[in-house]
Formats: structure tokens, sequence, C-alpha cells
């Protein structure tokens, strides 16, 4: 075990914790991963702290976990999965570096939350490619690191998107800075000519970006980010579609997303859009949720600077004439949720509490990625298997959303539950792990495993596995970086 | 002109591939994409029009190597021009001409192809192409008392070609022709023995002095004859008179057709009545040499402007494909009552070629033959009964093919057709 | 170096005798002296001779259609992967195709018209692989570029191992090129062969087939652009910086499905089909434009989205004062670039004809405003060797284009040259040499790979060739890898080059 003294040197004696209540808060989550307590939590100010942490780390083969994101976590990721371990809590790197309107860009460190970065880059005429609504305390590295679906699949070119450039300290604590910020130049003498560290690619003709993203921290912690930013529509006109075919509604999303006519492009199960919509809790979740068809498209209309109403009025033509013939109707409202109001929960992370813990207290997400003629059949698939582990299908939110301008689709199915009650716990804990396998049965692609199910997903390809370990042996030869977490 | 002549041309090749495939816009899938015949069936890069400029390339700088290889490299291609038209969409600059003098240099160096010499052989004892020529080359005409042009003044000189005059299943042609001739009332004659084969094929095969020999024959008998106009059927013998003679200034004055053209220009002036039905759908094969090689010889002479352009002065006028014929035979087939034209996806100047070509028919039956089945299937593909064509040696070949294959596609000339609806 | 007869039997064994050669006829084909050239005709195949490769530690280097190849000059394998040349599937609900490596861009692209969508096509033209690559095209606004329309893919390491990515390994599908966990797409480009990849395409709001008449090399468009709600123009500006400005505004505004920042040289040459005829038309174009120029190509998906495209852009171009070239309002010349640019049929037109080679420094990423000023620069020392007449004269502009409605781009610059022109040839090199250094020093860009030194260029960018040449290491331990032209040549941990390949290149004699 490092002495304090040592982890204080780096990183100021305040920033280094032992206090049993704080690593409980670090030993567990809402997942079902094993329960291993930290040994220390740290909190680095800059990216130096972090290169000397990491240094360190290597010196002494301790395990670092980086954290970028508030609490309540889910995945399972951020908690150790060694003894010995120090987490690296990087909620106090809170520098929006840069928002550049003309570049359509902007610069954060890790610990900056949606609803920090939101009105800094609104006051710019920019937005955000956001997941849904996600909880306050969600950092935007965080979600680009695990590449989560957003909610504008239009602006989804490559899954790697809204992610540009990233300066990370790999494993064996040298510093790397992927894109167009890897140089020449730092990045003040690159703003100086003209760079905004907008390009992903490279340097040369590996992909770095890549083998960070979706690597739970296994591969090095990254101390700031870029990542593209879209502009602030002068004109949104929001529409909801009820219906009970999803068939037609993939229909009409193929579409709207190939013909490039929406931004916001989503589907909801009533039971999660009453989730989020529903503003008194418990009382209107039942109603809500029952004004509701059982699924719930949302789109969303936009016009910018150039003639924004002709815009959107062209977009809504070929928009109705779609609609006209598949047979739906796009409307204001479904129920009693408005179109107006859906836009503006989805433009914004979640009010306290989280909307997914409104309900029962917890809820655990199954998530995958698919294509649109396979949803149905795993959808039915994920049913069965609430029936048969005693699971209210009443009680299971779905979330679809179309990312990558469609080139698939993500799935996620969300299982509320009370977490005090050990018999609903263990219900969704089987559930899971059973569903997990039984779907990807089904061709689901578990692209981002975690939990106890993230070994065997991921070992299942063994040409894979080895290629993936050759490239942790590089990037962290001593295995410091969150042990026990993929196939590491 | 030989090979040397051409540097300048094989070392502008950039390697871009556009001379494997029919121009790029034209490119409707992955089928029916590929121009050349030689690289779609043997892939190494050297078979391509590219490749062999870059071998041709690196033997003028280097010196020439006679390997197996190269031979086989060399005479596994119908000189079918497809690379050249691929290339000069977009290039300027010269390719089955270089490929040409390439085989022509290898055959003056003692490097022939002992299939073709035995080809040659025939040509300089009897005057003839056609394989296993016997007897009279008029045999064909007895008892159907036509002119012999070389004695009576006649408006058109038909030259009927070794193929047609030789092989019996190819004479039906010649009869076709001459009785369609006869049904409009034209004043023609034939050469009978004085006939003798135009050398085209031969030139192709890289003898040039041989065609050469055959080109200052024929001109002087058709000087003496006083003929005026020219028509054949055979696709070879047009090109070789229109185009070859011309290149070496011996055509003189002659008008050449081709009987697609004739017979256009005959059924334009209501010379030509097609009045009986032939209820048929068929599919046109372009042969390589009255399409995108029988365009006319363009005469130029100039240098190479020093300097990074490769440009001349005077400017030099590429000949692309763009002036071959295409549109007369089309002409003459929906002009028979009952014909439904369906086109196949390789037409007119990027045409897939029949197979024959170059010698292929000769020294490799087997890749004419694969040649040939990819046209068929093509053809099939079209939902047409027949393929019809306008060279005789294009018709042997996809007859060839199909009784391998089995296939139930009938193959017709044009002439044939026209003899059906008169 | 011929390979010994055991070894080049055991290459026979696996391909057939007929897909195997090292005479020196088919090497004069391939510009090299020294490689036997092998024609695989599946994964197992290429797999099994790459495991050769490192059994007997020969070098190999894959290539499909090999444009302007770039022939090492030692003793290789060549993988000419011409046999594969499947389209695997077409998914159109999920907007992707998967092909193999032989597969050209014009034969994706016509299977794909026929369903209403459109591939990517490298600037290099519709002849090169439609395997996604790491090839810009001009279609970028829309089609995206690169690597970043990968979706799953089966490849070939550099020691023979066949990994297959994404979906394809978990279920094999092909509609995700990512995961489980980090994304190995992030090495596919170091090395190895891609022996199939699903790639993503997008709407094609054009005809299923072009109503092309006439004949080469003058093909027309039987109807008139506007007819099918297509519009093509070529606009020039007063400076630079209002180009940049039309087209960011175009990017943003989402109103245009290519905009090629064409100069008038590419313009000419584009649409005319002989190097007089284009000279001359390049003479009235220069007279006419006003500056740094592009060509932008509307597209509706039906009318009133073309009207609203129409109507944007007249804006913009009037708030940036750009200028229509006159030529290219004419509806024939409109549809002669129209078809050309979105098929990319004529790119040997605007690169080749006129000289035979170019040299080309090209950047890919961000456009506005770094790269910009760097080739602005480049193009004053571009423009001193035209007035020297060493390369072929044109505006001497660079041009470039948005990418992803403007949030990426290409820009580049060119000189054309004869290759066997010593003098023209060694001026290009130190222009080359010159532009890169100025990329580093100025920290525009990271320059075109070969241009300089790698580990020169690596030093000032995060030491990537260290980490690169380690990745290399790991999946190459045996260095049979590919190590020059796009990819990497071969540095150890300590940056030091590490090429096996001790042979200078060979100067053609004349």
């Amino acid at each position: 075990m490092i002495k304090a003294e040592r982890l204080a040197k780096i990183v100021g004696a305040g920033n280094v914790s032992q206090k049993p209540a704080v690593l409980e808060a670090y030993s567990a989550d809402m997942s079902f991963v094993n329960t291993i307590k930290p040994d220390y939590v740290v909190k680095p100010r800059n990216s130096d702290d972090i290169a000397k942490l990491v240094k360190l780390a290597n010196k002494t083969q301790t395990p670092l976990v980086p954290v970028s994101s508030g609490g309540p976590h889910f995945r399972g990721d951020t908690v150790p999965g060694a003894g010995g371990a120090v987490i690296v809590d990087l909620t106090k790197m809170k520098k929006v570096i840069r928002v550049d309107r003309f570049h359509r860009v902007a610069m954060v460190e890790p610990g900056v939350t949606f609803g920090e970065l939101i009105p800094a880059v609104e006051k710019e005429g920019l937005r955000l490619n956001m997941p849904l609504v996600p909880r306050k305390s969600k950092t935007v590295v965080g979600s680009m690191l695990e590449r989560e679906p957003v909610v504008m699949p239009k602006y989804q070119w490559d899954i790697s998107d809204p992610l540009a450039c990233i300066e990370v300290v790999f494993g064996n604590g040298e510093v790397f800075r992927t894109g167009q910020a890897a140089g020449p130049g730092t990045i003040e003498e690159q703003w100086a000519a003209g760079g905004a560290q907008k390009t992903p690619y490279g340097p040369g003709p590996a992909q770095w970006n890549r083998l960070v993203q979706g690597a739970q921290g296994t591969m090095g912690i990254v101390t700031w980010a870029s990542l593209r930013c879209e502009i602030l529509p002068k004109l949104e006109e929001p529409f909801l579609v009820g219906s009970s075919d999803l068939n037609k509604f993939f229909e009409l999303i193929h579409w709207l997303i190939r013909l490039r006519l929406v931004n916001e492009c989503l589907v909801l199960n009533n039971v999660n859009l009453a989730a989020l919509a529903a503003k008194k809790w418990p009382g209107d979740y039942p109603d809500l949720k029952d004004s509701l068809p059982p699924w719930v498209l949302f789109f969303n209309v936009a016009g910018y600077d150039y003639f924004p109403e002709d815009r959107v009025k062209a977009q809504m033509k070929g928009i109705s004439d779609i609609t006209n013939r598949i047979g739906l109707e796009a409307v204001r409202a479904v129920g009693r949720v408005s179109a107006a109001e859906m836009l503006k929960m989805v433009q914004r992370p979640s009010a306290e509490p989280y909307w997914k813990l409104r309900y029962k207290g917890a809820c655990h997400d199954i998530f995958f990625i698919t294509t649109y003629e396979k949803l149905e059949g795993q959808i039915g698939v994920m049913y069965e298997l609430a029936n048969e582990f005693g699971y209210p299908a009443s009680d299971m939110g779905i979330y679809l959303q179309p990312i990558v301008q469609g080139a698939n689709c993500h799935c996620e199915f969300n299982l509320f539950y009370d977490p005090q009650n050990p018999g609903e716990l263990n219900r969704v804990e089987e559930l899971s792990s059973f569903a997990v396998t039984s779907l990807m049965a089904t061709g689901a692609f578990f692209s981002r495993p975690y939990d106890k199910s993230a070994r065997m997903i991921v070992n299942r390809d063994a040409a894979y596995v080895a290629a993936l370990t050759k490239v942790k042996e590089i990037l962290d030869p001593n295995k410091v970086m969150n042990p026990g977490k993929l196939c590491f | 002109m030989a090979i040397e002549d051409y540097r300048g041309d094989v070392e502008m090749c950039c390697r871009c591939s556009a001379c494997k495939h029919i121009p790029l816009q034209k490119v409707k899938g992955v089928e029916h994409s590929y121009a050349c015949p030689s690289i779609a069936k043997y892939n190494f890069h050297a078979y391509s029009g590219s490749g062999r400029l870059l071998i041709a390339k690196e033997m003028l700088t280097n010196g020439f190597k006679y390997t197996d290889k190269l031979l086989h490299i060399v005479y596994n291609c119908q000189m079918c021009g497809a690379c050249d038209t691929s290339c000069k969409y977009a290039m300027d600059m010269e390719v089955l001409l270089p490929i040409n003098e390439f085989r022509i240099r290898c055959v003056e160096a003692g490097h022939s192809h002992p299939a073709l010499d035995k080809v040659i052989n025939s040509l300089r004892k009897q005057g003839t192409m056609g394989p296993g020529a016997r007897g009279k080359r008029a045999a064909w005409a007895e008892g159907l008392g036509l002119k012999n042009a070389t004695k009576e003044k006649v408006e058109v000189y038909y030259h009927v070609g070794c193929l047609t005059s030789y092989d019996k299943n190819y004479q039906k042609l010649a009869k076709a022709t001459a009785k369609i001739l006869k049904k409009a009332g034209v004043n023609f004659g034939i050469g009978y023995e004085n006939e003798s084969c135009c050398g085209g094929r031969a030139f192709q095969m890289g003898y040039k002095e041989d065609f050469l020999k055959q080109a200052k024959k024929n001109m002087d008998m058709l000087k003496d004859s006083g003929v005026k106009t020219l028509v054949t059927s055979c696709a070879d013998g047009y090109q070789a008179f229109k185009v070859l003679y011309d290149k070496y200034n011996l055509k003189g004055d002659l008008e050449v057709l081709h009987i697609t053209e004739y017979l256009a220009r005959l059924i334009k002036e209501g010379r030509l009545k097609l009045n009986k039905k032939v209820n048929m759908t068929v599919t046109y094969h372009d042969p390589c040499y009255l399409g995108r090689l029988g365009e006319p010889w363009i005469h130029w002479e100039g240098k190479r402007i020093p300097g990074y352009k490769f440009v001349f002065d005077p400017p030099k006028e590429y000949r692309r494909g763009t002036n071959g014929v295409y549109e007369p035979p089309r002409e003459v087939i929906t002009s028979i009552p009952g014909v439904k034209l369906s086109e196949m996806d390789r037409i007119k100047e990027y045409a897939w070629c029949c197979g024959a070509g170059g010698g292929v028919n000769q020294s490799n039956p087997e890749f004419a033959s694969w040649t040939a089945m990819e046209r068929i299937e093509e053809a099939e593909s079209t939902g047409a009964e027949a393929i019809a064509s306008a060279c005789p040696w294009c018709e042997k070949n996809f007859n060839e093919a199909i009784k391998e294959s089995g296939s139930d596609l009938k193959v017709y000339d044009i002439v044939e057709l026209v003899e059906k609806a008169i | 170096m011929a390979i010994k007869k055991e070894v080049y039997k055991e290459f026979e064994d696996v391909v057939g005798a007929e897909n195997i050669s090292d005479d020196p006829a088919i090497k004069d084909a391939y510009r090299s002296p020294d490689i036997t050239v092998v024609l695989p005709g599946n994964t197992e195949e290429v797999a099994a001779v790459v495991k050769l490769c490192n059994k007997h530690k020969i070098p190999f280097k894959a290539q499909s259609t090999g444009w302007l190849l770039f022939a090492p000059t030692y003793d290789f394998i060549y993988l000419d992967l011409r046999r594969m040349n499947r389209i695997i599937e077409i998914n159109e609900k999920n907007m992707y195709a998967v092909v193999e490596p032989y597969v050209i861009s014009a034969e994706l692209q016509g299977e794909l018209f026929k369903r209403g969508m459109i591939c990517n096509v490298k600037g290099s033209g519709s002849t090169c692989t439609a395997i996604a690559m790491s090839g810009h095209g001009h279609m970028g606004l829309t089609t995206s570029t690169g690597d970043r329309n990968d979706l799953a893919t089966e490849w070939v390491t550099d020691e023979g191992e066949i990994i297959r990515i994404g979906t394809l390994g978990a279920s094999d599908e092909w509609f995700c090129g990512d995961g489980p966990g980090p994304s190995l797409r992030g090495i596919l480009r170091g090395g190895g062969v891609i022996t199939k990849q699903a790639t993503k395409v997008y709407h094609w709001p054009g005809p299923s087939e072009y109503p092309l008449e006439g004949l080469s090399p003058r093909y027309k468009l039987s109807k008139k652009p506007s007819e099918l709600n297509m519009m093509v123009r070529y606009f020039s500006f007063p400076s630079i910086e209002k180009l940049i400005e039309a087209e960011l505004k175009i990017g943003e505004a989402e109103i245009a499905f290519e905009l090629m920042g064409f100069n008038p040289s590419m313009v000419s040459s584009n649409i005319t089909t002989s190097n007089e005829e284009d000279f001359a038309t390049l003479d009235k174009f220069t007279k006419e434009v006003q500056g740094p120029g592009f060509m932008v190509i509307i597209t509706g998906n039906y009318d009133e989205d073309f009207a609203y495209k129409k109507k944007a852009l007249e804006q913009i171009i009037k708030e940036t004062d750009g200028k229509s070239l006159k030529a290219v309002e004419d509806p024939d010349v409109e549809a002669t670039l129209l078809f050309q640019c979105t098929r990319v049929s004529a790119s040997i037109r605007e690169t080749f004809r006129a000289g035979g080679m170019f040299s080309s420094m090209m950047v890919q990423g961000q456009r506005y405003d770094n790269h910009v000023r760097w080739l602005e620069e480049a193009a004053v020392w571009k423009r001193d060797l035209i007035k020297k007449e060493l390369v072929i004269a044109d505006d001497g502009q660079q041009f470039g284009w948005g990418e992803e409605q403007g949030h990426l781009g290409h820009s580049e610059i060119f000189c054309r040259y004869n290759p066997y022109d010593e003098k023209s040839s060694e001026a290009v090199q130190k222009w080359m040499e010159r532009v890169g250094k100025r990329a580093l020093d100025g920290c525009f860009a990271v320059p075109s790979m070969g241009v300089l030194p790698v580990d020169v260029v690596g030093k000032k960018v995060s030491n990537y060739h260290i980490w690169f040449g380690k990745l290399k290491k790991a999946f190459d331990p045996n260095g049979v890898g590919e190590q020059t032209g796009f990819s990497y040549v071969g540095a150890d941990s300590s940056g030091a080059h590490t090429s096996i390949y001790q042979k200078k290149p060979e100067k053609t004699k004349k």
C-alpha cells in the first residue's frame, strides 16, 4: 500500500482521503459487481498531478481506478476490480477550457458535467449532442469515453462522435494527445496557428481515441477532451408519434434520418416516457403511463441561420409525405406529454433525483447495439424472460436510440426496482445475467460490456482478446489501470 | 512507327486501372464492369493495358527480355482496344498502338507464336487467314452469276473475306449478302480468285510485313478494277481497308463501307425494302474492329513540345473510339419488322470483345471461348433469344462457345436477319 | 532476389500455380524488379500467405487496384487482391455495404444507385477500392470520409491472424465496428490486410442510373440537372477569407451535397477532353474568375427541399461576394460536372493528363483556418515554380473542401510536372520539403507522409512514431508488413528507423 504522504505530495493533502465513508462510497455502486474497497480516493487538480500519480502507480504496482462523474454510478467500472486500488476522482477538474463557435468545438476537463457545459456553449450559440437526460453528476468526458448513445443520430457520423481529441496519460505514465491535438506544437501554439483540436483521427495511421473509448479506464486517464458541437437552431418544431407498431416506427425513423430531416430522434416506451415526464411522484406516474400508447417516437425539426422557417416548412413537407405513406401521424402531444416539454427535457441533464431512480429508487440497464429488423424479436425475448423471472413487464422501460446516422440502433432495457427489497434486487440480478446471454444469441451486440457479464462477453472472441491484450501491454505494461475490467 | 516512338505514351501511364474497366460512368455494378478480357481472365496486372505499357517502358529502358511468360502476356490479348478507349476517356496517350507495336517487335525478333505462324503460312501460300482453307475462294458463288469486279465495271466491290469465303458454316453470309444486294438492285461484283486476305488480322498478330504485302496487293487489284466503293461484311476487313490501309497511305480515295453501313444507306434511300416480319428479340454485339477500332485514321505528324506537359506541335488529335460504326447496324436491325432490340450493358465503344481477335482464336482457343462465354451470358441477361453481330469471326466464336456450353442462344449475322425480312 | 524454389512452392501450394509468378515480365508491370506476385482468392489464402511471409521473414505488400503504385524497390511478396472482388452484402435499412478489397467504388456506387444510395468515393477516383481506407473524397460534405465510414471489418494482421472486428466477431454480422470494449478500428490502418469491410452508405437523391447519351469521351446527360432536382455551380470569391466564409456557411446550412474547392484548372481539366482544349479553357476561366473558388452541387430530395437549398445558397453567395462562372451555368457543362463529380470518374484528367505526374501536399482534418493559412504560403512558393516553368502553370492555388457539413475537411495543393525532367522533379521535391517543414514549424499540420523523415515529424507530434512503432512491433514482430507509402516507416521504440529495406530507390534511366 502506498503511503498517504506520497499521494499528498502529488495532489495536496486535502485531496487524499481514507475516510471510511468515502472509501465505502467507491467500493460498490448500483451494479452487481463484487464489493472491493479502495485504499484511497485522491482528487488530482490537473494533468500534471495525474501523470505523477500514474508514474507512482507503476513504481508501486498500485491499481488506479479513474472516475470522472459523480455518483450514483451504475456500471461497475468505477468499482475497483482488485484490492489496494486508488480511486482517481477527477471531479475537481472542472475547467471549461475553451468554447469556439467558429470551429464548433469545445474543450473540457474530465470533471465538467453536462449541466456545466451546456450554458457555456449556449452562450456561443452552440449545443451538445447529448445522451438521453443524463444524471446531474454525469460528466461530458465520462459519457464520451463510454461511447454513450446520443440523441441526434444525424450528427453522429461515427460512433466515436462527439469526441474529437483527448489528452491522456497512458498507463505507463506518459502523456499523449490524440488526433489533431497531438501536434505539431503545444495546444496554445496550435491555437495561435488557428488550430482547434477538432480532428479526431491520427496522429499517423492509428486512431488512438478509439483505443481509449470503451476501455473503462484500462488504458489510461484522460485529462481533457475536445468535442464537436452543433449550432443552436433558430427555430425548433418538436413532434411526437404514438403507435403500437414498432415496424412502422422503424420505417419512419429510417427515412427521417436518411433524408437528414430531423435532429433529435428517439423512441421510448410508455414506461420510460412516463418516468421521464412525471412531475409529481408517485401520483402522476401511473396516469401518465396509462395515457400513453405503448411506443412513442420523438423527433425535432430545426431551422438554422438561413430562412429557418422555410427550412422547417420544407422539412415538414418531406416528413408528412413519409408519415402519410406509412400511416402514422406526427402530433404536438401524445397522451399527457407534449413534444415541447419533451424537447426541453432532452436538451438538459436530469433534474434531481435522477429520472431513472424516481420510480423505485434503483434501475439496472441492459443495453446493446442492434439493427431494426432484429429489435422486435429481441424485445420479445426480453419480455419473455421478464415473465419467466417474475419481473413485471409493466415496470420495464425501453429506450431505442438510432445511432451513427441510422447504421445501427442502441436498445436499452431499464429494469426499475426497489434496492431495499432483496427479492426485487435478486430478481433483477438474475434476470439481467440470463438476459445478456439470451440476447447475445439473437445477435444483440454488447459493445459496451459492464458488470459481471463483461468478461464473458469480451472473452468469446479469443483473437480479439489477444489483439486487445497487445494494445494493453503497450499502453499499460504494468497493468495498473483498472485491473479486473473487460478481459484484463 | 516502332515501339520506340511510343516511349512518351508508355511513360504516361499512371496505373489508374481505368483500362481494366468500361468508362466509369457506365459502370452499373459489379456485373459487366470489366472491359479487358485478358486481365479479367489472367488477373496479373501485366495482362491489362497498363501492365503492357509498363512492361514496354521497362524493356525500352533496360532491354527486351523474351521469357515464356512475356510471350504468354503478349499473345493472350485480343487487341480489342477496350483499354485504349477507357484510358482515353481521361488521358491523352496511346495505348493500343504501342501494344500492337510491341507485338510486332516480338515477331520481328523471332518470338512469334507457333499457332500464328501456321496461320501466316496459310496466308503466304493461299492468301487467306481462314483456317483449313481448301479449294477455290469463290466456290460459294458458283451458280449465282455474280459479276467479276476485276473484269466488269461495278458500282460496288463486295470484299467477302477469308472466313466467309472458305468456312462452309459461314458461306451462307456471303450468299445472303449477295442476295440482298441483288434485291436492292446494286451493281456489285466480287473479286473471285483475285480476292485476297485484307491482312488486317496479320497486323493484329504482329506480322506487319505480311500485312503490308497483302495491302499493296489488294490496293493494286482495286486500283486496276477502277472500283470507287468497297463493301465488306467482315469487321476485320473493314478496319483493315478503312483504317490500316489509310494509316500506311495505301487507301487513296477508296470509299470503304461495312455492309451494315451500306444496308442502312439502302434502306434510307428506299432501295431496300424489308417487308417480312421476323419476330425475335435480339441483342447486338458491336465487333471491336467495326466499333471503337473502326474509327477513321487521323493523319498526324508532329513533335512533342519539350517541357513538362505531354503536348505536341501541331496538337495531336486522338482516336478515342467516338467515331466507330455504332448506329448503322442498329438502324438496320430496328428496320426489320418484328425485331426487338435489347441492349447489353457493354455496348458501342465499350463493348466486350467476342474473344476471337488478335490471333487468340488460334493461339489460345480456350481463352477465346472463355471470353465468348462471358459475352453469351451477358447477352442472355438481356432476355434476348439471339445475339446478332456484324462480323463472321465474332459469330464463329460465339457459336463454338454456345456448342460447348449448351446455351440456347441463337447467333445471327445482321445480313441473315435482313435476308429473312426481304 | 528471387525467393528460393522450395519457398516459392510453399506459396504456390496456398494459391495455386496460376496465381503466383516471379517472372520478370510480370514484375515489370508492377514496376518492381524484385517481387513475387501472389493473387489470393479469399481471406484464408491471405492469412496463409502472410503466415508464410512471417515464417520465411519475407516482407509483403498488399494492394487492390494500385493507383499510382508506390512500389518499394526491395524484395517482397506482392499481394494483388484482384481476385477478392465481391460485394458481400448491401443492407438498405441500416445503410451499409460490405465489400472485398477489389470492388472498386464505381462498381459499388453503380449497385447503390439502383437502391437510391451512394457511397463515399476517394478523391483519387472511382477506380480505387471501395474499402473505406483513409481517403477523402469529393462528396465528403455528405458521405463523410475515410475510416469514419468503417463498420465491422475482417482483418488479417501482419502475423497472419484473422481478427473479426466488432459485430463480425460477436455474431457474424456487419453493422458495428466497435467493441466489445475499446475499438480495434483504432489500429486497422497500421498494417495487415483488410479482407472484407462494411462501409456506411448514404442517401442518393439522384437517378438510379444517369441518363447518359453520346460516346466516350463526351458523354452528356439527356436531362438537364434541374430536371433531376440538381444544380452545379462554380463560384469565385474576392479572397480566400470570403471563400472560407462561404464554405463554412454552406456547411452549417447543410444545403450542399458536394462542395469541391476546385481551382479553375481543375474545372477546365474536368470538362475538357484533351490537353489543348484544357489549356484554352483555363485561359478563358482565369480571365473570368475573381479569385479562389469552389464548385458546389445542390441536390434536392424533393421539390421543396431543392427550392430551399437553392434559396439559401443564393443568399450565402450574395453575402460573401461570390461570382458564378458563366460556363458552368450552361446545362451541358453543368451536367458533365454533375455526373463526373458524383461518379468521381475524371480525377485523372485533373491530375495526370497534363504531364503524367503530380506531387501533392495534402492534409486532412480541421480546415479552417490553420490548414488554409499554411497552404497559402505553399501557394506563394508554388507560383514561383510556375514562373520558372518547373511545374505546369495553373493559378497556383490551394484547394480543398469541407467534410461532414464543414466539421472536418481536406486541404491540398499539388504541382503537376514531368517526372522524367530532373530539374522539375528536384524542384518539386524541394518544394514539398519546404512546405512540410513550414507545417511543423508553424504548428499548422502534420505534413503528408514521406515528405520528411518520420522521426523528425514524430518528435513534434506527441512522439506518435514511437507509440506507433510499439504497435507495429507488437502486431508485426517479424517486420514483414507494410512499411512504406501511406503506412508507417518502421521505427523502434527509440524512434530510430528499423526498416529492413536497405536499398535506395533506383533512378529511372532515360
